[in-house]
């Protein structure tokens, strides 16, 4: 099992707290308002961890935008007390979709396709097995420009891309169509934290690919510092897009349930830094010990330097799995 | 099936390869020569290297000095034993030539050297990834290998080219040659400079800085040093999509760090031009296992008659033919090369 760093320049800020995504996330807490006021919606109620099944007596939990989470004091990951019905999240995020608010920064997008191409590439040559037909799993309805972008770049790969849609809400066409297409390899960057039940989602795939397919998960991460010290505050945090917060040990947790194994696992996260200097610097009287003054004192350089440790630490709050069935 | 052993040369490296065998578990030490005897070892010792066939082995494990490496390893395969040598193979091309002359002779035997760096993770991974093909054609490649000579430097046989053969690149900088051919064949093509700058007295060079080209016209740079003070292995490959390097190699001192294997894939911009700085995955390699896959290879190719990758008498002879070059490259080191007492074997 491998754990790389994926290195890079430190992302803009703006990409999470601008005007753009400031829009995006009141659109999003707005339709979850209007969703808890309808009597007509169906809630599950957890009472378990979604990832190591731990009960959720012993969690801590807080809230955001009303709605209730846990942290799991087993493994560490974050869930909503309740999730509304997959059709209704579906629905949600289609609406959303349509009318322009995905909180996507246009062009400045490209370089994340990339590192999406890259891992697979990388992977595959590592592995010495050829991944030549990719199953996207709704990432292209989140980001537009992403099918043209494997087009263009993504040479000796055929790319099936399965889209959210409403006739398609559940899970039951994802299996359909990837028994169909007996990809090599599964790509799902956007799902995990947002689907009701991740397990049921994961488990789909499991048992609709071949032996030995190659899936490549990514997803918010609750190890993450962001998370950590912000939690629910992190602007990234948005209830109906965190439903679920895996940490590291908790999806791992997952997996041996659903019997995959891992084959690597990282942090590629590049947000914490500016998440928390932006915090920091624009927050009067927040008084954490040490990472206060930590960030009021930090340039560029040191934010560069506390990125790249995270990620090295499996501290980011981004996860990424690569898992074999 | 178990083989029995016989070590020549129990100091370090023997101590090693022992350890890798007993972790395996297909090996039996029966017998090690040494000069020095093990109060502790729970096998015969003897000082006599010819004494070690009384305990019929089934292969030679050869940890002696290079002078004496050609022949113990052309006894033992006249003996009909499987060998496992360590590099450097003797001290010039002519002893590897003598000892792929007795290894033809023997047939079926197996001899393998123990050119132990194809063989490190970082490195393996560093091969799939330009295997595949992925990084596109390679163009260049650089070596760095150094260390601090050390407090014995001009005590140590090592520095004797009558037993060493050579310096710190014969020594050292010879995995890294080792290496450039692994990943793209042999470099005929070699201008050098080989100097003292530290140890004056010493005969042998404390730096060897050598440039070569290809057949294909792929370009190799290597710096081989002992007075790099600060322990250092660092091997980069530039290929037409992108790069690939490993810094740091697992060593039994640890001094060389950890092997950090970094690759990069080039972002494009709209014309089809490489953006600069792309996205890097860095991968931590911290356990070394070279030694347990050294001696695995070997006893596949013992037991099996599977064949050999690493470390085959022809990669020791093309190596050697390669430090060679870069010795007699630099025309000054070659005149003071001539001005030496020759070898002792070659005098006669
Ligand atoms: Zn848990």
């Amino acid at each position: 099992m491998q754990t790389p760093v994926f290195l890079d320049h430190l992302p803009d800020v703006n990409t999470v707290t601008g005007e753009k995504p400031a829009r995006y996330r009141l659109a999003r807490n707005k339709a979850l308002l209007e969703l808890m006021l309808d009597r007509d919606t169906t809630w599950t109620v957890r009472r378990n961890c979604p990832a190591c099944g731990g009960d959720c007596a012993k969690s801590k939990n807080f809230s955001q935008t009303l709605l209730e989470f846990q942290r799991c004091s087993d493994c560490n990951t974050i869930y909503a007390q309740r999730v509304p019905s997959q059709q209704t999240l579906d629905r949600l995020r289609l609406d959303i979709i349509s009318r322009k608010e995905t909180g996507d920064t246009g062009n400045t997008r490209e370089f994340e396709y990339i590192s999406l191409m890259n891992w697979i590439s990388l992977t595959e040559a590592r592995l010495q097995r050829p991944l030549d037909k990719v199953v996207d799993i709704r990432f292209a309805s989140h980001a537009t420009a992403w099918p043209e972008s494997t087009r263009r770049l993504s040479h000796n790969r055929s790319w099936d891309f399965l889209p959210l849609s409403l006739e398609n809400a559940g899970f039951d066409n994802i299996g359909e169509r990837l028994r169909n297409i007996a990809p090599r390899a599964v790509l799902m960057p956007t799902e995990l934290d947002r689907v009701a039940d991740p397990e049921a989602l994961v488990r789909t795939i499991k048992h609709s690919v071949p032996a030995g397919t190659v899936i490549f998960i990514a997803s918010s991460c609750a190890d993450g510092l962001e998370y950590e010290i912000l939690g629910a505050d992190s602007p990234s945090f948005i209830p109906l897009d965190r439903l679920t917060v895996f940490s590291i040990k908790g999806f791992e947790a997952l997996c041996a349930k659903v019997r995959l194994s891992v084959l690597e696992i990282s942090t590629p996260g590049r947000l914490d830094a500016v998440i928390l200097d932006r915090y920091f610097k624009t927050t009067e009287n927040s008084n954490i010990p040490f990472w206060s003054g930590f960030f009021r004192e930090a340039d560029q350089n040191r934010l560069h330097d506390l990125q790249i440790l995270l990620q090295r630490s499996l501290r980011s709050g981004v996860l990424r799995f690569v898992l074999e069935t | 099936m178990t083989l029995r052993v016989a070590i020549v040369g129990y100091g370090k490296m023997g101590r090693i390869r022992h350890e890798a065998m007993e972790r395996h578990g297909g090996f039996e030490v029966v017998v090690a020569c040494d000069t020095s005897q093990d109060p502790d070892a729970n096998f015969a010792m003897v000082t006599d290297p010819l004494a070690v066939y009384d305990f019929n082995p089934d292969i030679i494990v050869c940890s002696v000095p290079n002078m004496m490496i050609p022949d113990v390893v052309c006894t033992a395969l006249e003996r009909g034993k499987h060998v496992f040598s360590e590099k450097p193979p003797g001290r010039s091309s002519d002893d590897v030539r003598r000892m792929i002359a007795a290894e033809r002779a023997a047939q079926d035997r197996v001899l393998k050297f123990g050119f132990n760096h194809r063989v490190h993770d970082a490195i393996e991974e560093a091969k799939k990834l330009i295997d595949a093909g992925t990084m596109g054609e390679l163009y260049f490649m650089r070596g760095v290998y150094g260390k601090a000579g050390g407090p014995d430097y001009a005590q140590s046989w090592r520095n004797d080219p009558a037993q060493s053969g050579g310096g710190i690149l014969i020594d050292q900088g010879i995995h890294m040659l080792d290496l450039f051919q692994m990943f793209a064949g042999r470099f005929e093509d070699v201008q050098s400079y080989v100097q003292r700058n530290f140890w004056t007295d010493v005969p042998v060079e404390d730096n060897a800085f050598a440039l070569m080209k290809n057949a294909d016209g792929i370009v190799a740079s290597v710096h081989s040093s002992a007075t790099q003070w600060q322990h250092t292995f660092r091997l980069e490959l530039y290929l037409r999509n992108g790069f690939v390097s490993v810094d740091g190699i697992l060593s039994a001192s640890g001094s060389y760090g950890t092997e950090v294997l970094t690759v990069a894939l080039n972002r494009l911009d709209t014309t089809g031009n490489p953006i600069p700085n792309p996205e890097s995955q860095e991968l931590r390699f911290t356990e070394d296992k070279s030694w347990d896959k050294e001696v695995a290879e070997f006893y596949d190719a013992v037991v099996k008659e599977e064949p050999l990758r690493c470390g085959t008498s022809q990669q020791a002879l093309d190596v050697m033919e390669l430090v060679e070059r870069i010795y007699s490259a630099d025309p000054e080191w070659h005149r003071i090369l001539q001005d030496q007492t020759p070898l002792p074997d070659q005098a006669i």
